[in-house]
């Protein structure tokens, strides 16, 4: 603020410059964050900026983009999904170990469906039984990754379906095709959101679910809507994942849910504030797996890439919090 | 007092009733369970969780959550191993749980940041740190800390004496200290409790200190019974502190929950476990019985709020 200060001597930029400030500081850390994080790596490892580098990028973040759409939607109206672990390990396990032997075109979308119905099981427990959404999920998560475990005794899971892996490698006009999906799942999710009747419900669910309920809103359903598509959205980033990585595993999605979580809330959404849109948090997921690639490409080893990823993420969600605490006031 | 409310304490008869059946169910049907051995295997077994898990009570009364427990178990496993002074350990070892405590309360309550990013960020940090200070699992620790969590003392063993330990001390904090009301208070409707004079933030604090302190010690606990240290060892017990405490018919939106009801979920959780090993059933459905417990559990607390 002093630098600004001492530009007084024309009030004008100086007030420009302050208000450029405030605006910058007041959108979500993920903008500024990968802002940062974009100098930092054109000045410390160039070659990370490359076109086919950030494009890998942009790919490997797809998957933490499809389930940040669904998780922010949840946050949004006070709720939370930390079943997407489950999910993907149940998908996972159904297309690679064989005891589902249907054609693709079906299989995939019976993935999606399955996503879809956790979602809905979880929407009904957190919605009609008024049962705590963090409870839920993660108990929906240990039901399902522990029957996957149990079962993969009897069928060892194998490799992905063809169809996935060539998903994951294919290419259009020079850009991978898989985070092409991904914006094309997120733009007009995010214009319908801001357009429909949907996204104003879910918004004022998340200002003020009691308002919203006694206003006559259908807060439950909005509720209810949005923890279907977050499963849904799960069961798909699964989808992803296996592409990528071409080998069924249980461990595949552990950590999606609460990377999700952090990329949601760096993104600018926030817990019972009514605040937030699609592509902060989309961002925020493009961000956090710079993060990864960044730290990585420095040489620091599993312990300095936890330490720093644990400091970064603390200090964008402080930076925001003590923001807008301020602004608040 | 009035904490003995159900309304507060959070205490139903299926939080309490659950232990009581596992019990009665496993002492009529496997001859095991009955023998001291078991006994003796199983309160080792529940001992750690129990210490978390009456921490985490603390956190959750003030609507937060605290998932950096795990972390704090592991670091604090690996001060126990590389430190040959039992008493520099413990010391190191509190201290942890005092600035993680710190760490997290401050940003919760003075940054407003939410407990689930604060602890979760927390959390990779020192588990991180874990990796530099004790970088594979190993490591040997004092006799006098293996002593004192594996023998016993008149004919009681230890680790049966430190859960008592735990819960007696929190039990009398919640309920005869100022502290112990002003948790419930903040909990229960955090502007009333302002208004009436009560230093919200500083209880805030004050309850993520006292769980990461917890966490600290229970990571000494499980590192002096398995005599070694491990950079991963509590890895499970931040999502497993939260089913007990949930078992337990503590409500993660605050003002609700006791430590009776803390212990009633976790020897319900081990008493799965052991039932389950004492039965055959393979270990890998551990989770999923787990997570059905959970689910009936909370299905039978109706709230009024929708969400979190």
């Amino acid at each position: 603020m002093s630098s600004s200060m001492s530009l007084s001597s024309s009030p004008g930029l100086a007030y420009r410059l302050q208000q450029a400030m405030t605006f910058i500081l007041a959108l979500p850390p993920a903008y500024l964050g990968t802002v940062v994080l974009l100098v930092s790596a054109a000045a410390l490892r160039p070659n990370l900026l490359s076109p086919f580098l950030l494009l890998l990028i942009l790919r490997q973040a797809a998957p933490l983009g499809f389930a940040t759409i669904g998780q922010s939607l949840v946050m949004r109206c006070r709720s939370l999904d930390l079943s997407s672990g489950g999910v993907i390990a149940v998908v996972s396990y159904l297309l690679t170990s064989g005891v589902m032997p249907l054609p693709w075109p079906i299989a995939l979308p019976l993935c999606i469906l399955f996503g879809a119905l956790v979602g809905a099981f979880n929407g009904f427990l957190i919605v009609r039984v008024r049962a705590s959404a963090v409870i839920v999920t993660l108990a929906v998560s240990m039901i399902l990754s522990g029957t996957v475990i149990a079962l993969s005794q009897f069928h060892a899971v194998g490799d992905a379906p063809e169809i996935l892996r060539s998903m994951g490698r294919a290419r259009v006009a020079g850009v991978p095709l898989v985070p092409l999906l991904w914006i094309a799942t997120l733009v007009p999710l995010a214009l319908w959101l801001r357009r429909s009747a949907f996204g104003r419900v879910l918004d004022a669910v998340g200002a003020n679910p009691r308002a919203a309920g006694l206003s006559g809103l259908p807060h439950l359903r909005v509720v209810f809507v949005a923890h279907v598509t977050s499963g849904a959205m799960s069961a798909l980033s699964g989808l992803m994942l296996l592409g990528f990585v071409g080998v069924g595993n249980v461990k595949l999605g552990a950590d999606l849910a609460l990377n999700a979580l952090a990329a949601s809330i760096l993104g600018g959404i926030n817990f019972g504030s009514g605040r937030g849109g699609m592509l902060g948090p989309a961002v925020a997921a493009f961000m956090l797996v710079f993060l990864f690639n960044f730290l990585t490409s420095l040489g620091l080893g599993e312990p300095g890439k936890l330490m720093l990823q644990g400091t970064l993420i603390g200090a964008a969600a402080l930076a925001y919090c003590l923001r807008h605490k301020d602004s608040a006031h | 007092m009035t904490t003995l409310n159900p309304a507060r304490t959070g205490l139903t008869h299926y939080t309490l009733g659950l232990p009581v059946v596992l019990v009665l169910l496993l002492a009529a049907t496997q001859a095991d369970f009955r023998s001291t051995q078991n006994l003796l295997n199983f309160s080792g077994q529940i001992g750690a969780l129990l210490i978390v898990a009456v921490g985490q009570l603390f956190v959750t009364l003030v609507a937060g959550i605290d998932l950096s427990v795990g972390s704090v178990m592991s670091l604090a496993s690996a001060f126990a191993a590389t430190q040959s002074d039992p008493l520099a350990a413990v010391a190191m070892a509190t201290a942890l749980g005092v600035a993680v405590g710190t760490v997290n309360g401050m940003g919760v309550a003075f940054a407003g940041v939410h407990p689930l990013v604060m602890t979760l960020s927390t959390a990779t940090f020192l588990q991180g740190l874990a990796y530099v200070v004790l970088p594979i699992p190993g490591g040997s620790i004092a006799p006098a800390m293996t002593a004192a969590a594996t023998g016993e003392a008149v004919g009681i063993p230890a680790p049966l004496l430190w859960c008592a330990a735990a819960a007696l001390a929190a039990s009398i904090v919640l309920r005869r200290t100022r502290f112990g009301t002003h948790l419930f208070a903040v909990g229960g409707h955090p502007r009333s409790a302002y208004l009436n004079g009560v230093r919200v933030k500083s209880v805030v604090v004050g309850a993520y200190v006292w769980c990461s302190v917890a966490a600290a010690w229970a990571g000494l606990f499980l590192a002096a019974r398995v005599a070694a240290g491990d950079p991963a060892l509590g890895a499970s017990y931040a999502l497993e502190s939260v089913a007990a405490v949930a078992l337990g018919g503590v409500q993660l939106t605050g003002g609700v929950g006791s430590v009776a009801g803390v212990v009633a979920g976790v020897l319900s959780l081990g008493l799965m476990t052991n039932g389950l090993n004492l039965f055959g059933v393979s270990p890998f459905m551990r989770g999923v019985l787990t997570g059905v417990l959970l689910l009936a559990a909370v299905s039978l607390q109706r709230r009024r709020i929708v969400g979190m």
